[in-house]
């Protein structure tokens, strides 16, 4: 078996249990009532692109679909933007998951930028075509905010599957 | 190393499913029909809605952390801030109950008028309060969620106020909760009266790119309007009632390479921070119905349609 450069062991299968409830944690994030704020990252665009890059074979642009609409009822925005923002985000994860993950976390932040760049300039793109109001520059900042968020959620969602294999006394998890 | 603890199963050879750049092609294109669908046509809202009202109580249950973030401060100084706002509305109370008292004497005066001259009753207007759950996440627009829907009997359209002023309006109205389109939004737009110079116009959302402000457009480089002006609505719209406050006048700008004057405007009610709002019914609901066409119009019609044939005629819906 090869081993990714980056990746220094080999890691646990991981619990699709845990994939849901990451993923149900960050739209329940997104959801969180804190009123209009262009600037702030959106978790759940950042957990679907992680659980594309690392497990495409369980969650997959429809799964991203299916969260995109629930975004789109909640913030009453236009039905379908967040659906095809994530549909864009997803096929791009899954296209770069095999190369991304020989690449340190510093180097797959870099990476990850442009594309939730290029999701939030097809909301900006598709909002502006239906003829809503420009949200003002902070916008440009929620892409930063996600990609820097990269390393924090690639070690908190990696913690499950780096325990040890055998637990004992020593190392209890 | 024990069994199991490494993903063992290999992937299928044949069993693929479908690849991802087909998933994609099918999604982009049903986001696509999706989103054309919600401006165009409104065959889609019932999903909306039916989607809108089963997220409802995971709404309800996250706005519990914010409330209580929000609300860890007013337990510690809460007592003196509950006395000061006390002394507060009393003060508002006594200052308001004057005018409430004149303002009964009037209107029973001016029913009294009305019968003498025989005009129709003014109308009343039902209302139902309402309280904002959250401020929609969406940068594009300016929206809130209220805790009223269809089932309470807010209809599409319905006014919202408050204390200070009109707010929005619905716009779409799910079985427990409601979309309520603040004024500021871009697609917004309120007729309304200038109450020092009683000249009508209309006020437009999406003022300065951000501020939150609106517009009175389309009135002349020379028109009469000043700094400070309060402008109500007029009531011409069958939606609003008159003689709510709306705005005030924030800037007038006179340019000369322009025949229209560019004039800024604050909403009087300020929709940070709201909670407590009135759904207003709309108007149009309690105008009498159109009147039918009567026999005697008839021949007039016919004329009409043999002068001009391609043209549909008046009064033809």
């Amino acid at each position: 078996m090869i081993m990714p450069r980056g990746s220094d062991q080999l890691l646990l299968p991981v619990n699709p249990f845990f994939i849901a409830f990451t993923l149900a944690l960050a739209a329940a994030f997104n959801m969180l009532p804190l009123g209009r704020q262009p600037a702030l990252p959106d978790l759940l665009a950042v957990a679907l692109v992680f659980w594309n890059v690392h497990q495409p074979r369980r969650v997959g642009v429809g799964v991203a679909f299916v969260f995109g609409l629930l975004m789109d009822v909640h913030q009453g925005a236009l039905l379908g933007q967040h659906a095809l923002a994530y549909t864009l985000l997803s096929f791009v994860a899954i296209t770069i998951h095999r190369r991304l993950l020989w690449f340190g976390i510093v180097e797959q932040a870099l990476q990850v930028f442009p594309v939730f760049l290029a999701a939030h300039a097809v909301s900006l793109v598709v909002r502006l075509l239906a003829g809503d109001m420009f949200p003002g520059g902070w916008l440009l900042l929620a892409p930063v905010l996600e990609a820097l968020l990269w390393p924090l959620v690639t070690l908190l969602l990696l913690a499950p599957q780096r325990r040890a294999p055998d637990p004992d006394q020593n190392r209890p998890l | 190393m024990p069994l199991g603890t490494i993903d063992r199963t290999p992937p299928p050879f044949f069993r693929q499913g479908f690849s991802a750049r087909s998933k994609l092609i099918f999604f982009a294109a049903l986001a696509v029909f999706l989103m054309v669908a919600d401006t165009r046509f409104k065959v889609i809202e019932p999903a909306r809605a039916a989607l809108a009202t089963a997220l409802l109580p995971v709404q309800r249950t996250l706005a519990v952390p914010v409330q209580m973030w929000q609300g860890g401060g007013d337990y510690l100084r809460g007592l003196q801030q509950a006395q000061a706002g006390e002394r507060e509305a009393q003060a508002r109370l006594a200052a308001q109950s004057e005018r409430a008292a004149r303002a009964e004497q009037l209107a029973q005066e001016n029913a009294r008028l009305r019968a003498l001259l025989e005009l129709r009753p003014a109308l009343v207007v039902r209302s139902l309060p309402a309280e904002v759950m959250y401020e929609a996440a969406d940068p594009y627009s300016r929206k809130v969620f209220i805790d009223r829907g269809t089932t309470h009997g807010v209809a599409l359209g319905s006014p919202v106020i408050n204390e200070a002023g009109v707010l929005g309006q619905v716009t779409r109205a799910y079985a427990l909760s409601s979309e309520v389109t603040l004024l500021s939004d871009k697609d917004a737009a309120i007729p309304v009266l200038n109450t020092r110079t009683q000249q009508r116009s209309a006020a437009f959302g999406g003022g300065a790119a951000g501020s939150g402000g609106m517009e009175l457009r389309f009135m002349s480089g020379n028109a009469d309007v000043q700094v400070g002006d309060l402008l109500h609505t007029s009531g011409v719209d069958g939606i609003y009632p008159s003689g709510l406050p709306v705005a005030r006048v924030a800037t007038v700008e006179r340019r000369v390479e322009s025949g229209f004057a560019r004039i800024e405007l604050v909403p009087t009610a300020s929709p940070d921070g709201v909670r407590q709002v009135l759904v207003l019914e709309p108007l149009a609901l309690q105008l009498p119905p159109r009147p039918e066409a009567t026999a005697a119009d008839a021949p007039v019609r016919a004329e009409r349609q043999l002068k001009t044939p391609s043209r549909r005629a008046p009064g033809t819906p």
